[in-house]
């Protein structure tokens, strides 16, 4: 049978489009329950008895809710309790076209087959299809075709007479007309919270109910804390006549009553404004697309540098909220003033689940509990449990539902829990989720691309490769790496020169584009190393055996060699697939040992003491260009193998084999980079590291002048240089400081698509050109330039996507997003393992350097574990000592002595864990000695000795 | 107006272009004036903003009388389009926003009384011929197109072939046609009127049946 869906639409050029659909309903649609015996289906997804007590139903049922219900508790519908629910296509279409995270979550419970969900295609069914009436509204029709095929249900189920009750269908809405005209037509209709309150033995699930509209006005005062936010068509007008400006908002860590809205201009002209005040902020919520107004001139305002963090009780929503603000007017310098605005409107929400900490509220009987997120650019929310006490101390995951204009806080509620506070699993957990690196284990469907195992090397593997096992290749690496993906050579050819090979593990072979393998690494973009734990991008088979070049296994390779003169010049560079065989993987200390060890002189030595020797001098015309070399302290724990607790931590030391290996990468990479480049001008992927502006430099300024040591910003190589001659007598130390501050000062290195961008230039490495090629096992980038160049050279087909300028450029973004937040991720794991490591290793005299200097505080760095560290100067609980901020040094006065950068302070380090969701490292200042500040040196506890085990 | 190859096979390629500019002049000074379609109705606001309406015509088969089977294809199309409703909203600066009602029965139809219809006729020997089959065209030397409203007016004139016509058969061809012309309005109005009372009803004609 044919109907036709016809409608209109607005396109974006502003005129009208009609479509018209072909609509064909059938009659081949089944009900999908167990007990029917009348549609011919192969599987049933409802099961006979759907064991869901409710003391409102209390015979067998299945449940269908409404679009409404689903957007709105999702977080219910995923729980294990809720089975056997008829999911219509009419409900499924508009949640899909309402919310695509909501979709997908709901598509995943379909498809989870314990769950019992059916969908059930009613718009196709010809009995269940519905037309639109004269002057019916679209929403109004989709209720009544919702209610139409509960109706169908419950009269096609009728007619199966089972040993029991026979089976009712229950219509789920919040909708009160909706559940009105249901009732009127004979069906069973609860409101979602009746349901699900009425069932039996399962009080959690009441929790994860959000709230809906009416429940909200009583849990407030009727006070109006925050302006109305605009509708979206007012917005829309004032975007277009330029008086609001449309962001993503970005709030402080440092300080909740202060943000930055960054507007994107066109082209380069990105601008930032600057939002203050709980007023102004008006509800917005970390990463929401936002409009605000700029303030009129005279009411600018500086950023603070004051570290404010909403802490303690639970605000009254009627609260002034005076003093604390008060604290951020400080009149500020006329040149330090930014554009000031505030949020008039929120384009786009983009709430998450959070993880984060319960603080119970006071009143033990009370339900109505804050949650503190993890994150502390998230505002805390005010959530409904009643297991607030089996809830303190636990990790646990709250959704935002929304944010009342006269509430101080959003509402929320719990979705889950992940496991006690401290626990490393949770925590891991816990810093996975946050910064939203995909952690799960690969699906079937990724898996099934892996190739079969035993795996051999077949003649068609052979096909345009050539055959490289004879050459004496070698792998360099950190002690204990699985994933080894380059391998190098040198020998030397007959007319006196050099051939160097960089051989790199063809992951592309293994990974074919658009396959589910392909697609889940883009997605994750690059491999996270946490302490103790790998987070994979490709499948362990391919990242840890059959990619990895591993020593005395045949490997397939995607070389690059050159030909170089003694001079480290390069004659010749090609590039080929290749297969190898390498004879020996070794650790940067192993392969130093050898290149050190004169008495040894077999190939492999030879071959290294020859990279070494070409390095050193490629090294050398690369600092001549101007490359920086800078400097951050990286961490590395030693860790105990039977606990995981980290037992030491020392800084990572470098060799010169490190140098080796990277400096040869370094050149792959350009020379690929140039060979993609000039072969696709139009779709190569590339990375580019941009200067930064020259205001970024300030800090690092100011601090070398109060040492009396000029730097040179203009260019990276007077930059280079005049780090290289910076130094203080007495203080060995202060370049590496330096370089650290010079560190701080950089942007950030960026994938790019050649053919959206003009600018190529690597500021950092001082390459005109630059991409990566040298990691394909754990950087998806690679593989994408993997792929450039095997077309290239024709070694490969080519596919539509590859040659997409504006695909390519979405790939990239997703890629510098994922690469920047496994590097947060990474940090966040290390600074977790230092507080397990102060933990056990309980109080701390150290030596430390002032890193910052701020408002109300100092940072401070301890170079013996790489940890930075603020001391506060105005504890709340005690007397505020006197203190001065000069923001031209910048120094700091606290009484009579003055801080500076560079300054040398003792301090001692102990594990703050008053707060356990913020367990935090508590420096305070020991030298220089200051009263009322400083406190003295407590005893340090010698290490408790281990119980041995007794085996 | 493309052509369908099924029509003919003359139509294969680019073969149908020269016939559909011919068709399309003609059809354009036929239709296109405000005594055959109230363009007031068009407007959405005046001086800014109006309804274009296009005619598309996609010939399937071609068994001669062309622009008479198109012309009455075109009415019957007038007839059935639905023209959304729209709404202007203006905002306090003065910028005009057009919005779209979401329901597909909020809509306004045309007028379309005085659109005219075409009849052809065929001279063939002394006489002359309507509806002629391809067979009778071939015969004909010249044949004049005229389209008549329903009152008996004649819009449009054009003689078409490469014969001549002597004055006195043209007014003879022209007062048959207008008597044609007049004849044909009614049962066509009549037959969409039908058509539209089905409502919902109305079977639906799709690519599966």
């Amino acid at each position: 049978m044919l109907k036709s869906k016809t409608f209109v639409k607005k396109t974006r050029s502003g005129g009208v489009m009609k479509i018209v659909r072909e609509h064909y309903l059938r009659d081949d649609i089944w009900c999908g329950s167990e007990v029917c015996t009348e549609c011919k289906q192969e599987s049933t997804a409802l099961q006979r008895d759907p064991c869901m007590e409710s003391n409102l139903c209390s015979y067998p049922h299945y449940v269908i809710p409404d679009t409404n219900v689903v957007l709105h508790q999702i977080d219910v519908l995923e729980d294990q309790v809720i089975r056997n629910v008829i999911i219509l296509q009419t409900v499924l279409a508009e949640v899909r076209h309402r919310s695509a995270p909501i979709y997908k979550r709901l598509k995943d419970i379909v498809h989870e087959k314990e769950k019992h969900f059916y969908t059930f295609t009613n718009e196709h069914h010809r009995e269940t299809f519905i037309e639109r009436e004269p002057g019916e509204s679209a929403n109004d029709r989709n209720d009544r075709a919702i209610r139409v095929a509960a109706k169908w249900y419950s009269e096609h189920l009728k007619k199966f007479e089972s040993d029991t009750d026979p089976l009712k269908v229950v219509l789920l809405t919040n909708d009160q007309g909706n559940k009105q005209k249901a009732e009127e037509s004979g069906l069973l209709v609860y409101k979602c919270e009746e349901y699900i309150k009425s069932l039996i033995g399962n009080p959690e699930l009441v929790d994860r109910l959000a709230l809906s509209n009416d429940d909200k006005n009583d849990i407030t005062s009727s006070k109006v804390l925050f302006p109305e936010h605009l509708p979206l068509s007012r917005i829309q007008a004032g975007l277009k006549n330029g008086t609001f400006l449309q962001g993503t908002f970005r709030a402080s860590r440092d300080n909740y009553l202060e943000a930055t809205v960054f507007v994107q201009g066109e082209g380069e002209e990105s601008t930032e404004v600057l939002i203050q005040g709980l007023q102004n902020l008006n509800r917005s919520v970390y990463q929401d697309v936002v409009a605000v107004q700029l303030l009129p001139r005279d009411q600018w305002v500086a950023p603070s540098s004051v570290v404010l963090q909403d802490e303690g009780a639970a605000k009254d929503d009627n609260e002034e909220e005076g003093e604390e603000e008060k604290e951020l007017r400080v009149s500020a310098a006329e040149a330090a003033r930014k554009p000031t605005g505030r949020v008039v409107g929120i384009i786009k929400r983009n709430w998450r689940p959070f993880c984060g900490m319960l603080n119970a509220s006071i009143i033990k009987e009370s339900t109505r509990h804050l949650f503190t997120p993890a994150d502390r650019r998230i505002p805390r929310i005010r959530i409904e449990t009643r297991q607030a006490d089996a809830l303190a101390g636990q990790r646990i995951m709250v959704a935002i539902d929304g944010w009342p204009k006269h509430s101080r806080y959003p509402n929320g509620h719990f979705v889950r829990t992940l496991g006690s506070a401290g626990d490393k699993e949770t925590e891991q957990q816990v810093l996975l989720l946050e910064h939203d690196v995909p952690h799960q284990a690969f699906s079937q469907a990724v898996l099934s691309f892996l190739p079969t195992m035993p795996w051999e090397i077949t003649p068609e593997v052979m096909v345009n490769r050539e055959d490289l096992r004879s050459l004496t290749v070698c792998s360099v690496d950190p002690p204990g790496c699985t994933d080894i993906d380059d391998a190098l050579h040198c020998r030397a050819l007959d007319n006196g020169n050099l051939e160097v090979g960089v051989h790199i593990a063809d992951v592309s072979h293994f990974i074919r584009p658009g396959n589910a393998m392909d697609k889940e690494a883009a997605n994750r973009g690059t491999t996270v190393y946490l302490c103790g734990k790998r987070i994979d991008m490709v499948p362990e088979l391919l990242s840890s055996n059959l990619c990895s070049l591993r020593s005395n296994v045949e490997r397939l390779a995607f070389s690059c060699i050159w030909e170089i003169n003694h001079k480290a010049e390069i004659l010749k560079t090609r590039f080929t697939k290749s297969v190898i065989k390498s004879k020996a993987s070794l650790t940067y200390a192993e392969a130093q040992m050898r290149i050190d060890d004169t008495t040894q002189t077999d190939d492999i030595t030879k071959n290294l003491r020859g990279l070494n020797k070409l390095a050193k001098i490629l090294k050398k015309h690369r600092i001549s260009k101007g490359a920086l070399t800078l400097s951050s302290l990286e961490v590395r724990f030693h860790i105990d193998s039977e606990t995981h607790d980290p037992i030491d931590l020392q800084t990572k030391e470098l060799m010169e084999t490190n140098s080796m290996v990277e400096e040869f990468m370094l050149l792959a990479n350009i020379s690929v980079a140039q060979k993609i480049f000039d072969e696709f001008p139009d779709c190569a992927m590339l990375r580019k590291h941009p200067a930064p502006p020259p205001s970024n430099y300030d800090i690092l300024l100011k601090a070398a002048k109060s040492k009396a040591v000029e730097i040179h910003t203009d260019s990276a190589k007077a930059l280079a240089d005049s780090l290289d001659v910076a130094r203080v007598d007495g203080f060995p130390y202060f370049n590496t400081l330096l370089r650290i501050l010079a560190t701080r000062c950089m942007m950030q290195a960026v994938y790019f698509c050649s053919g959206m961008d003009s600018d190529f230039h690597h500021y950092g490495l001082a390459s005109p050109i630059y991409t990566h090629f040298t990691s394909p096992i754990r950087r998806y980038a690679d593989i994408i330039v993997h792929r450039l160049l095997a077309v290239a050279i024709a070694a490969d087909k080519t596919y539509p996507d590859l040659m997409d300028k504006q695909k390519q450029s979405a790939l990239s973004n997703n890629l510098n997003y994922r690469h920047k937040m496994s590097q947060y991720a990474q940090r966040a794991s290390v600074a977790f393992h230092t507080q397990l490591f102060f933990k056990s290793r309980g109080i701390l005299n150290e030596e430390g350097f002032v890193l910052f200097v701020r408002k109300n505080a100092i940072i401070v760095l301890i170079p013996k574990f790489g940890l930075e560290g603020t001391v506060f100067f105005d504890s709340k609980n005690k007397t505020a000592p006197k203190v001065v901020f000069d923001e031209e040094g910048p120094s700091l006065t606290v009484e009579q002595h003055t801080f500076h950068i560079f300054d040398r302070v003792m301090v001692t380090i102990s594990l703050d864990a008053s707060n356990i969701q913020h367990q935090k490292i508590r420096m305070s200042l020991i030298e220089p000695v200051i009263p009322g500040v400083s406190v003295s040196a407590p005893e340090v506890q010698p290490l408790a000795k281990k119980p041995r085990l007794d085996r | 107006m493309p052509f369908s190859a099924n029509a003919t096979p003359e139509f294969e390629g680019r073969g149908g272009e020269e016939l559909g500019t011919e068709l399309s002049n003609t059809l354009y000074k036929v239709f296109n004036n405000k005594h055959s379609v109230d363009l007031k109705s068009l407007c959405i606001s005046a001086g800014e903003h109006c309804w274009v309406l296009y005619v598309d015509v996609l010939l399937l088969q071609c068994d001669g009388n062309l622009y008479d089977a198109i012309s009455v294809a075109i009415k019957a199309a007038l007839f059935n389009t639905k023209i959304p409703r729209v709404h202007i909203s203006a905002d306090e600066e003065g910028g005009k926003e057009i919005e779209l009602s979401d329901d597909p029965y909020d809509c306004v139809r045309l007028n379309v009384e005085n659109v005219p219809c075409i009849v052809t006729l065929c001279k063939v020997g002394h006489r002359h011929v309507v509806d002629a089959t391809l067979q009778e065209k071939a015969c004909s030397v010249a044949s004049l197109i005229i389209s008549v409203t329903h009152k008996g007016t004649i819009t449009c004139t054009r003689k078409v072939g490469g014969g001549s016509l002597d004055p006195e058969s043209i007014f003879e061809m022209t007062e048959a046609g207008k008597r044609v012309g007049k004849a044909l309005h009614a049962p066509l109005m009549k037959l969409l009127q039908e058509e539209e009372s089905l409502g919902k009803a109305r079977q639906k004609v799709g690519f599966l049946g």
